[in-house]
């Protein structure tokens, strides 16, 4: 199979989740579900590492791995689409919609298309039924959901533009300076997406580099010299005085530590420290 | 932030906030939960944000993306204090308008929420209908606090409930407040949730004892526990943290649906805030109270919701049930005692200790104490959570709250309690909302999801949805659930699909029995419900699926194949006709409208169009294909020549001498030579459309008609200007072939008689002599001079020209006849205003609603203050200078010298539902009101004048109809067959066509010797149409193109056709807007079209 080489399991990766998880309860469901986050599905190879390590037979992980619908034995395409069937779903046309998906896709639930890109699952509930019938498309939702636009929906994700609002005329432009000289952090040499953008100072494995990321609030821009491993996260400092940007709070999304700035005009500016996260949020004490 | 050290400490920290308030003049408030987000919200909140920072505006203003408001079907929703001003739907566009008007106090009245039944603005939210009836006690600060702001919770009095509690030192006394409030289990069960602590505290506690918040909220339909955790995650824990203190439990967790990331992701936040704050963990607010609670996520299994599959799941293991007992409260998570309690009901611990056990046990009923929250959705206006009291009527919520039905079709049912629940049927919504009420009803509480269903749902669907749901998440330890409900999953299958019996009811009804008694858990116990309850209340459902083959909510599709074709009570293929004029094959079309319809210029005018109203791009919510406007136009433009009468089997006559089959056994039918003739009495359409067919099929036919022309209703009620003359007059002319002979001026009973027709040697007879006969009011005076019944005047001017109204006309009824009274009316010489009297709302009237319209623009009369259809009405009233009342019935009229001079009447108002679903109209002692009028048209029905029918023989009901056997049309009378509006009252064109098609086929029938009644049979698509070679791109979907109209100033005193026809680019587009609902049968692609039904 063509996946197979990026499927690849490293055994610590494995035993590295499995440790994570030795204390806390859920056992060997959260363990599955930090693999099939890892990987996007259960790897058979990676099912026969946690046999293993945990000491519980392979037909116990086998049965686990089969009885929640959550977990997928099979790779999933890029894109992820999760159709709700619940009742009031269902009542408001869910099945047709659903229909229509895989008569544009060309595959059934719990399929995925040849070219590896859609994968289209169904959900019994996602809670959202007011909004029936819901579809979720690489966890953006989508709400009341018509037949006649499931075209345009697979379109927007494959152009990667669904669940994003159009129009950088919706994005706030944003000043910003050090919670502690307040000097102001924005960098005009450095453009990012048209606007000046807002450089710190990174602290990474004893390392230290620039950060610049879009000075939008609601823009995605970002660059690190040098790189910084995705998921890693980084102490971000003031590069005027050196002092740590330190927020109180920890990011929503991934519950890592949170720099925060001053914004002009009023409000503080959060940005999470986790490379790889989009968590931000700007808050008007 | 450090850890609080005292229950003092934390209220002085409380103290602090509270002195520390926001003292900014706006206070803006978006819901953030998933279900607005999915609408936006979050888009919403940058717009506002970056407008406070663009203007300065920071310091004045304050925006809080808060928890769940309620009202989801309107996010996202922006609430302005201290206005109170509540926005709906609010786009980015809308923000500095708002934000610009809430600084100078004012309202943007445009964008405010519009009552739908009044048409009133609503300046603040609690004028809103939806919170109005509301008494938002759990969910209340939901929509106050940000779940991740555990500052947010403490200032709006979170925690006060465990700090009382710790104060007071004494564990029994929280168990006893419990147990005396009288809350029971909101996950469904009902279990009263202070004697399920008393038996933990009970329980020794060497070993430790779990409490455990199930938030698997697995019943589809139901997501009141994510909206509580994702918008006050804090007080499920405080909940906990009292369960724990008041039972002794050491460890706590919530087990949440993997369905829920966000709400997992602020219950996350919640519990780090609650270690930081020293709320959770050792020594808990410097006590010596411990606990601690984790969370873990499930990972999509229905069957955990239940709790021994829970504590199974919780240990990491497959989850399946176990038998019970030990009952987990002995033996639960690692055989420790354990607890499980739902979402809600943690919600409600910190309410009943704050409020006090007494006050919370005075909300509600009986037994049924406190509030319950309830997921309103499915057919249904105002979707969305609402909270109630407990005890508060289906009824109420559904229409007070919910506001009735989205659209036209009526709501026939609630569904509670999920897939272990069942339907209530709308006759029941008297009942009051509580668990023994529902359980009496056939039904469950369960955790609170209302699916609202209507006309368009089919239940025999929805109880195999259920059933399919069931048999995917059945754990299959036990095997008559496992089994069983698969079994009953494939026999309604196949009854949806046409291939039941009514032996598959028996066998369907005798499975869900032994299931619910032979399973060992509440998945199994309670799986045959939903087959169970649509059963006891919706059998005629399953009766019409398994012997007549119909799906009268149009949702099985291999019942239905094309609804248009299917709700097309002549079958026309509409899909058919519809691609055709796409593709500009407009011969081929008329070909496929004629074969069905002898008819078709009339109908494409006067028909009500059942295609469009089950039109499978309405049913999604967009305007259906204007399917008539199509008809119109293929037939404008077609010269009928281009039809050739497709060769039909059976019959007698010509055609069926070529058909060897045809003859077999019939030679000795006629005495006479030739076929054999059969008298059809009343030239209306169904009379006109049994005449064709039979003449089609080789019988003489003669027929014959009391008035001097044929067309019946056509000719002597519709207006010319909705069915020109010529149209009508060539239509007719071109059906009767020499097959036909006409006897016009021949009235039944006066002229002709059955026995009088058997003795001339007919040998069958079709009676459609119509209903012309009108109610009267039963007022004295309705015999005056200037009173007429609206049948009298209709005639009087369609058939002879003559003007019976003059001066101020008054008309009395709300139906098409009364309309088209009026519009005729308007255009008669003499008369100078024309007033509609309605004892309803204008919404109610049976009229079609585009005649109503059209009657207003004209210039007729209507008043009300009732319905927005209604103001738009008097919008285009008052542009003409006329008006209509609704909500008045007559009382009385007046006479002077023999004529009449006035009416008086009494204005009504809306009283309670009556078996119609509207609400009947009750009188107002006092506000009787007196109309002068010179005429008085009275049309409120009418009815069959078969008063001589009574003396031939035929059996004739209280409502003067001709009862017949509904499937072959055969009266009590050998030989003689009835139909149309004699059988059925005033009903539509195309439906008495379909009563004079079926007579035609049960007449041959019977002269073939055959038995009268027919199998069903369902017409699937069966001819291939190239769909539109455009994939259509546009952004926003094309909207419907209806045909123009002349407009209402030319038509004054006019009787030129009103409305136009489509071009042919309009109709190619409004064609190519058809879903093609037939390509699923009839595409190459997707295999040759087999229809079960026609299998059998």
């Amino acid at each position: 199979m063509a996946g197979v080489a990026e499927h690849a399991v490293d055994e610590q990766g494995i035993l590295d989740i499995l440790q994570r998880h030795s204390t806390d309860r859920g056992g060997l469901i959260a363990v599955m579900a930090d693999i099939q986050a890892e990987w996007g599905f259960l790897p058979e190879e990676a099912l026969r590492i946690v046999a293993r390590a945990s000491g519980r037979s392979l037909v116990d992980v086998y049965g686990i791995a089969t009885f929640y619908s959550a977990f997928s034995l099979r790779p999933r395409g890029k894109h992820l689409i999760c159709a709700c069937l619940g009742t009031a779903c269902h009542v408001r046309g869910g099945p047709g919609v659903v229909e229509e998906i895989e008569r544009q896709l060309g595959i059934r639930q719990g399929e995925t298309t040849p070219d590896g890109l859609f994968t289209l699952e169904t959900v019994n509930c996602l809670g959202a039924c007011a909004l029936g019938p819901v579809v979720v498309i690489d966890g953006h939702y989508f709400s009341k959901v018509r037949k006649t636009q499931v075209r345009r929906l697979l379109d927007d994700t494959l152009a990667g533009r669904a669940g994003k609002e159009d129009g950088a005329g919706r994005l706030v432009p944003l000043e910003v300076s050090c919670p502690r000289c307040n000097r102001s952090l924005m960098d005009p040499g450095h453009p990012i997406e048209e606007r000046p953008s807002i450089r710190v100072t990174a602290c990474f494995d004893d390392q230290y580099g620039r950060v610049r990321f879009s000075s939008w609030y609601g823009g995605n821009g970002f660059c690190a010299e040098p790189e910084i491993p995705s998921g890693h996260t980084a102490r971000l400092l003031c590069p005027y005085c050196h002092e740590e940007l330190t927020g109180t709070d920890a990011c929503p999304a991934c519950d890592a530590a949170m720099a925060a700035m001053l914004v002009r005009g009023g409000g503080v500016l959060r940005v999470c420290s986790r490379q790889g996260c989009s968590g931000r949020r700007l808050d008007f004490p | 932030m450090p850890r609080l050290a005292s229950t003092s400490h934390l209220r002085r920290l409380r103290h602090l906030l509270l002195s520390d308030q926001d003292r900014r003049e706006l206070h803006l408030t978006t819901c953030a939960e998933t279900a607005c987000r999915a609408s936006g919200a979050m888009t919403i909140v940058q717009a506002v944000q970056g407008y406070l920072l663009q203007h300065g505006l920071v310091d004045r203003i304050a925006l809080h993306a808060t928890g769940c408001h309620g009202f989801c079907e309107m996010g996202p929703t922006l609430l302005v204090e201290p206005q109170q001003a509540f926005y709906p739907k609010v786009k980015v566009e809308h923000v500095p308008e708002i934000i610009e008007a809430a600084l100078e106090g004012r309202y943007v009245e445009h964008l405010l929420y519009r009552d739908s039944h009044t048409g009133r603005i609503c300046y603040q939210r609690d004028d809103i209908p939806f919170f109005k009836h509301q008494q938002r006690t759990v969910l209340g600060m939901s929509q106050k606090i940000e779940a991740e702001r555990i500052h947010d919770y403490i200032v709006h009095g979170g925690y006060a409930a465990l700090a009382q509690a710790l104060d007071q030192g004494d564990p029994a006394w929280v168990v006893e407040e419990v147990k005396r409030s009288g809350l029971r289990g909101r996950g469904g069960g009902g279990f009263p949730t202070g004697l399920k602590w008393e038996m933990l505290a009970r329980q020794p506690g060497d070993r430790g004892k779990f409490l455990v918040c199930n938030a698997d909220e697995g019943d589809p339909g139901a997501y009141m526990d994510r909206s509580i955790l994702e918008g006050n995650p804090h007080s499920v824990l405080e909940g906990m943290l009292l369960g724990a203190y008041a039972t002794g439990a050491t460890e706590g967790i919530v087990y949440v649906r993997s369905e829920y990331p966000l709400a997992s992701q602020h219950l996350s936040v919640a519990l780090r805030q609650a270690r930081e704050f020293g709320l959770l963990g050792q020594g808990i607010l410097g006590t010596d109270f411990h606990f601690d609670v984790q969370m873990i996520r499930g990972a999509g299994a229905f069957v955990c919701g239940e709790e021994t599959a829970l504590i199974h799941s919780v240990e990491g293991k497959m989850g399946e049930p176990r038998q019970r007992p030990p009952f987990p409260i002995e033996k639960g998570i690692d055989g420790k005692p354990t607890a499980i309690n739902n979402v809600e009901t943690w919600a409600n611990i910190p309410v009943i200790i704050n409020q006090g056990a007494e006050q919370f046990a005075a909300i509600g009923t009986k037994n049924n104490s406190g509030t319950k929250v309830f997921s309103l959705v499915g057919k249904i206006k105002n979707t969305g959570l609402v909270e109630v009291p407990m005890g508060m009527t289906i009824g109420q919520i559904v229409h007070d709250i919910g506001g009735g039905p989205v659209g036209k079709a009526k709501i026939k049912a609630v569904q509670t309690g999920g897939p272990s629940g069942g339907c209530i049927p709308a006759s029941q919504f008297h009942l009051p909302i509580d668990y023994d009420t529902l359980a009496a009803a056939g039904s469950i509480m369960g955790s609170g999801g209302m699916i609202v269903m209507d006309e368009s749902t089919c239940m025999v669907d929805v109880a195999k949805y259920f059933m399919n749901f069931l048999r995917d998440e059945s754990c299959g330890k036990c095997f008559t659930c496992r089994k069983g409900t698969q079994r009953m999953y494939e026999i309604l299958d196949d009854i949806t699909r046409g291939l039941g019996t009514p032996e598959h009811i028996d066998l369907l009804e005798e499975l869900a029995l032994v299931v619910k008694d032979t399973t060992m858990c509440g998945l199994g116990q309670t799986a045959a419900n939903p087959v169970l309850s649509t059963l006891r209340h919706f059998r005629h459902e399953y009766q019409r699926h398994v012997i007549d083959k119909r799906c009268d909510a149009f949702v099985c599709r291999e019942l239905v194949g094309a609804s248009c074709q299917a709700a097309c009570p002549l079958e026309t293929e509409a899909w058919r006709y519809v691609a055709l004029v796409e593709k500009g094959r407009y011969e081929e079309a008329y070909q496929v409208i004629r074969e069905a319809n002898p008819l078709p210029s009339i109908c494409a005018r006067v028909c009500d169009r059942q295609c469009e109203q089950h039109c499978q791009l309405g049913a999604m919510g967009a305007d259906p294909v204007a399917i008539r406007a199509l008809k119109r136009f293929v037939t404008d433009r077609v010269d009928p020549s281009v039809y050739r009468q497709k060769r039909v089997e059976g019959g007698a006559g010509p055609i069926c001498a070529q058909h060897p089959k045809g003859r077999s056994g019939k030679s000795d039918l006629s005495s006479s030579p030739g076929p054999p003739s059969i008298a059809v009495i009343g030239a209306g359409p169904a009379g006109l459309t049994a005449a064709h067919d039979l003449a089609g099929l080789g019988y003489r036919v003669t027929l014959f008609d009391a008035e001097a022309e044929p067309g019946g209703m056509l000719l002597g009620c519709i207006p010319a200007y909705r069915l020109p003359r010529e149209v009508l007059r060539k239509e007719i002319q071109s059906l009767l072939t020499e097959n036909i002979t006409l006897r016009c001026g021949t009235v039944l009973g006066r002229d002709v008689t059955l026995d009088g027709l058997f003795a001339e040697g007919f040998r069958a007879v079709f009676l459609a002599i119509g209903a012309d006969k009108s109610w009267r009011l039963d007022l004295p005076g309705e015999e005056l001079a200037g009173v007429c019944s609206s049948m009298e005047f209709l005639k009087a001017f369609n058939l002879h020209g003559e003007e019976l109204a003059g001066g101020n006309v008054g008309i009395i009824g709300g139906g098409n006849s009364a309309v088209d009274a009026a519009r005729v009316a308007m255009r008669q010489r003499h008369v100078q205003s024309v007033r509609l009297l309605y004892r309803r709302t204008s919404r109610d009237m049976p009229a079609f609603a585009e005649e109503v319209e059209a009657a207003l623009e004209e210039g007729i009369e209507l008043e009300t203050l009732v319905s927005p259809v209604k103001i738009r009405y008097i919008e285009a009233a008052l542009r003409e200078g006329v008006k209509v009342e609704t909500m008045v019935s007559p009382v009385r009229i007046h006479a002077r010298d023999g004529r009449l001079v006035g009416i008086e009447c009494v204005r009504n108002r809306l009283g309670d539902m009556d078996a119609s679903g509207r609400r009947r109209p009750v009188a107002i002692p006092g506000s009787e009101f007196t109309l002068s009028l010179n005429t008085l048209i009275v049309a409120i029905g009418e009815r069959p004048d078969s008063e001589p029918l009574k003396t031939m023989g035929l059996e004739i009901d209280k409502a003067g109809s001709v009862v017949v056997d509904p499937d072959t049309l055969a009266t009590g009378r050998e030989g003689v067959f009835a139909g149309g509006d004699l059988v059925t009252g005033p009903n539509t064109v195309v439906g008495a066509m379909a009563a004079g098609r079926r007579a035609a086929q049960s007449i041959d029938r019977y002269l073939q010797g055959l038995p009268l009644r027919r199998p069903p049979e369902v017409h699937l698509p069966s001819v291939f149409v190239e769909p539109a070679a455009v994939e259509p791109d546009e952004d926003e979907a094309p909207v419907r193109i209806d045909p123009a109209t002349i407009p209402a100033p030319s038509r004054q005193k006019s009787f030129v056709e009103v409305e136009l026809s489509l071009s042919a680019e309009q109709a190619a587009a409004e064609a190519r807007r058809c879903l093609r609902c037939d390509l699923k049968f009839t595409s190459p692609a997707s295999g040759r079209a087999v229809c079960p039904a026609a299998e059998n």
